[in-house]
């Protein structure tokens, strides 16, 4: 556990709306709950993330991640394969600049599968929690 | 094009410590298409130095502008108004445009974002080749449109050397052979009877000789003077 035992990540996670913000949907559906501090976004498809975009949502945020379609299952084909890609991309810019490559994650998930995103959702907030406040925030 | 790579990050950092506010400014040419210094790029970059001052604790604002070339004088004229709020200019763009920067602006300092390679070809996603050195007198009409001078790498004229093995260059398996391409490209035409005609000297006066080059074309010229 971080040694600030109060710190509360903001994470942001920016989904697909074929899958990750359907099972938000669902996850909501069911009344499950999940950390406050998470901010979805919608994306089109999960290859529509951006390195750009990873690293304005790390200027504010203590971690990011993108939710993609199950592999071989994106409507548009190759979307979560280059939102694989960029992950890597962000991880290689954050490690150049001494900030955790783990601050950055992609999952895969379907759209009905809302307790798999409430899991995927705790998972990651209690992985940045343990990691402490993003270093490089310029919006504190 | 002109294809340029962005220098290390600890460089660029380096060259701003002492600056609190800088413009990073980016150009919308050759650079853009090579995804070294256009608008994206900058954007990359800003967040990056940012995040990086930071985490020091010595926070760096960044003012972030992308304009059309930094090749021409007259697209500078639009961001005056910003230069004159920053420390100073962190250019994306390539030599010519971060010394076109650096003329425009004479009492801001302009540091380079990138290096400029060469003038060269996108083959695949993040991968580009050099074909011309800008050699001033192009010889591309005699060797099937492929370019001995930017493409051996002896920049012979009376090719292949010994050095060429299965179509590769001895330099490296990962480059080919110049004077192989052009071979089996004026084979394929019809032409290859061509290169048994002997050529003069290649006339190197038209390149780096005498000094920086400067070309003036009166037929253009509208106005008197400048």
């Amino acid at each position: 556990m971080s040694a600030n035992a109060d710190f509360q990540p903001k994470i942001i996670v920016f989904a697909c709306e074929n899958s990750g913000w359907l099972a938000a949907e669902h996850a909501a559906e069911l009344a499950l709950s999940y950390p406050e501090r998470v901010e979805l976004i919608k994306l089109p498809c999960s290859g529509k993330i951006d390195v750009l975009f990873f690293m304005k949502a790390l200027e504010k945020a203590d971690g990011t991640i993108v939710l993609a379609c199950q592999k071989e299952n994106c409507k548009f084909i190759k979307g979560n394969i280059r939102a694989a890609q960029r992950v890597k991309q962000t991880e290689n810019l954050l490690k150049e600049i001494g900030i955790e490559p783990e601050r950055v994650g992609l999952y895969y998930l379907a759209a009905n599968m809302g307790h798999k995103f409430v899991e995927i959702i705790q998972n990651f907030y209690d992985k940045i929690r343990e990691l402490g406040p993003n270093p490089g925030k310029v919006i504190k | 094009m002109i294809i340029a790579e962005r220098k290390p990050i600890e460089e660029i950092l380096g060259l701003l410590s002492k600056h609190q506010k800088v413009l990073v400014l980016g150009c919308g040419g050759c650079v853009t298409v090579c995804l070294a210094g256009g608008e994206k790029e900058v954007g990359i970059l800003s967040s990056q130095l940012t995040m990086a001052r930071s985490k020091e604790e010595r926070p760096l604002e960044i003012v972030q502008k992308t304009i059309e070339r930094q090749c021409d004088f007259e697209y500078f004229e639009g961001i005056r108004h910003i230069v004159k709020d920053v420390d100073a200019i962190l250019s994306l763009a390539c030599g010519i445009g971060i010394q076109t920067c650096a003329e425009a602006f004479p009492d801001k300092i302009v540091w380079p974002g990138v290096n400029t390679k060469f003038l060269g070809v996108n083959l695949n996603v993040g991968e580009w080749a050099e074909r011309c050195q800008a050699c001033g007198q192009c010889v591309l009409d005699k060797t099937g449109g492929i370019c001995p001078v930017a493409r051996c790498s002896k920049s012979i004229f009376n090719g292949p050397c010994g050095g060429s093995q299965d179509g590769k260059c001895e330099v490296s398996p990962d480059t080919d052979c110049a004077w192989a391409l052009i071979h089996d490209r004026l084979t394929r035409l019809g032409e290859v009877d061509s290169l048994r005609e002997i050529l003069p000297v290649k006339d190197w006066s038209y390149s780096r000789d005498g000094g920086p080059r400067k070309l003036v074309r009166e037929d253009l010229e509208l106005e008197s003077g400048k």
